[in-house]
């Protein structure tokens, strides 16, 4: 009886990895949450220099072309290990509306529009041009916003 | 049998005399209607000549659309639907298009002001304040009479309205009186000439068209706004969301906020932090305050830095 147990939950965990072929996936829902808030971090950290840049508040054109890099870094992780299924608010810290899953087409999408306003960012932060900066900033901002607006509980 | 066919004689000439004038504003509709006919709307404009353009802005200051149309349901715009929970019960917003007998196409000019300054529907009975006209109430007659015009150059919805699903006592109407002599101070609201036109623009447009305090000042167990704790917050605002402060307390407010970071924010949705805003306040950056000039948002963030910080 017990081999029995220990052996199915051994199949249940290789099952599980092999379900998920992205690399290093948290298959515990806390932790996944956690590794959301990190990678929203490193996107917020970004726009958080981005924003210093435009505001003229010290970030130098070298700081947004690496929070350039940062974003793109994170747009290219896919939608389905950034939201894994069981993630939603009530698991952790997670803000997550339960309409993000119920509505996945439109949430992969929003993802999705990240990667072009990010190198459309790049090339911005490439020309150092505060102008073009601020336009390219605004184009994260966007999806940034709009994704928070349907899918996130608050702030 | 003999007193009943003149009086049916009679309903079948009000019948057609209703049926010829009904045609006849149809017609001067139509014809009035001719020459915008494959136009768009013109963009809103707050110095424009023409009183929709202004109104256009004015629409977009005010927050109308977010309440007024059922974005998630595929409502029609403006034709109302949408519900809003509060502690006191789910209010459905009602049709504000120019349709004669859903929306408001039936209300005067003095309707419509008396609406917005005296929380009163044209046949006198009052409103339920989820219609913040709290707030609107210190609205300048132009901005009301331009509101109108804009609101009037729509297409009409014939959306019915849904009535309101709230706890008593909140839902007997007999009682707004009561709570408008508690708690509604009627407008416009002048100027302190004391002040900078700067500030005075942004507190209009904090106070009265935005109406931020209807979320972020808490209320009072009547549902009156408690003006002491202004833009403190409110730990049970609408849609079961916690409003943050943002009076200038440096760690609970918005005190270490720069005046750029402000007008960032109601740009774009930018937090200092880098984060972005969701949920109610993401839908207020949509529909509002990212549609405002650059010198609007500034007169904003100049308003609000000037406040009492709020514990």
């Amino acid at each position: 009886m017990r081999t029995l147990t220990i052996l199915a939950a051994a199949a249940a965990v290789c099952i599980a990895h092999a379900g998920s072929m992205a690399p290093a996936l948290a298959a515990d829902p806390l932790a996944q949450v956690k590794e959301r808030e990190t990678l929203m971090k490193k996107l917020g950290g970004g726009m958080k220099a981005v924003g210093g840049f435009v505001k003229n508040e010290g970030p130098t054109a070298a700081d947004v072309q690496a929070a350039a890099a940062a974003i793109t870094e994170v747009s290219t992780v896919d939608p389905r290990t950034v939201f894994p299924e069981g993630t939603a608010i009530g698991v952790g810290d997670s803000e997550a509306k339960p309409e993000l899953w119920q509505n996945w087409t439109t949430a992969e999408g929003y993802w999705n529009d990240l990667k072009p306003a990010a190198e459309q960012l790049t090339a911005a932060a490439g020309s150092g041009d505060r102008a073009q900066v601020a336009r390219a900033m605004q184009a994260v901002g966007k999806v940034c916003q709009t994704c928070h607006e349907d899918f996130r509980l608050k702030k | 049998m003999r007193a009943a066919a003149p009086a049916a004689a009679r309903a079948t000439v009000r019948a057609a005399v209703r049926a010829t004038l009904a045609g006849a504003v149809i017609a001067v509709a139509g014809a009035m209607a001719l020459p915008a006919a494959g136009q768009d709307p013109p963009a809103a404009d707050p110095s424009s000549d023409d009183p929709v353009a202004r109104g256009a802005y004015v629409f977009a200051a005010a927050g109308c659309l977010g309440c007024h149309t059922d974005v998630k349901g595929g409502g029609t715009l403006l034709a109302g639907g949408r519900a809003l929970e509060t502690p006191f019960g789910t209010f459905h917003s009602p049709n504000i298009t120019p349709h004669p007998q859903h929306g408001i196409g039936a209300w005067s000019e003095a309707d419509f002001v008396r609406a917005f300054r005296d929380g009163r529907r044209p046949d006198g009975d009052a409103l339920f304040p989820a219609f913040p006209y709290g707030s609107y109430t210190g609205m300048t007659e132009r901005d009301l009479l331009d509101l109108r015009a804009y609101l009037f150059s729509l297409p009409a919805a014939d959306t019915p309205n849904r009535p309101h699903d709230l706890d008593p006592p909140f839902g007997w109407r007999f009682l707004l009186p009561v709570w408008q002599w508690l708690y509604l101070e009627r407008g416009p609201l002048a100027d302190d000439p004391s002040q900078p036109p700067e500030w005075n623009r942004g507190r209009y447009l904090v106070d009265v068209l935005g109406h931020c305090g209807e979320c972020h000042t808490p209320r009072s167990r009547l549902g009156g706004l408690d003006r002491d704790a202004h833009m403190a917050g409110n730990r049970a605002g609408p849609e079961g969301e916690a409003v943050p402060n943002i009076s200038p307390n440096p760690e609970r407010g918005i005190g270490a906020w720069s005046i750029g970071d402000i007008e960032l924010f109601l740009e774009i949705g930018m937090m200092p932090d880098g984060d972005f805003a969701g949920g109610s306040m993401g839908e207020v950056i949509t529909n509002s305050t990212s549609k405002l000039t650059a010198e609007d948002r500034r007169a904003i963030a100049v308003y609000l830095k000037s406040l009492p910080p709020q514990p």
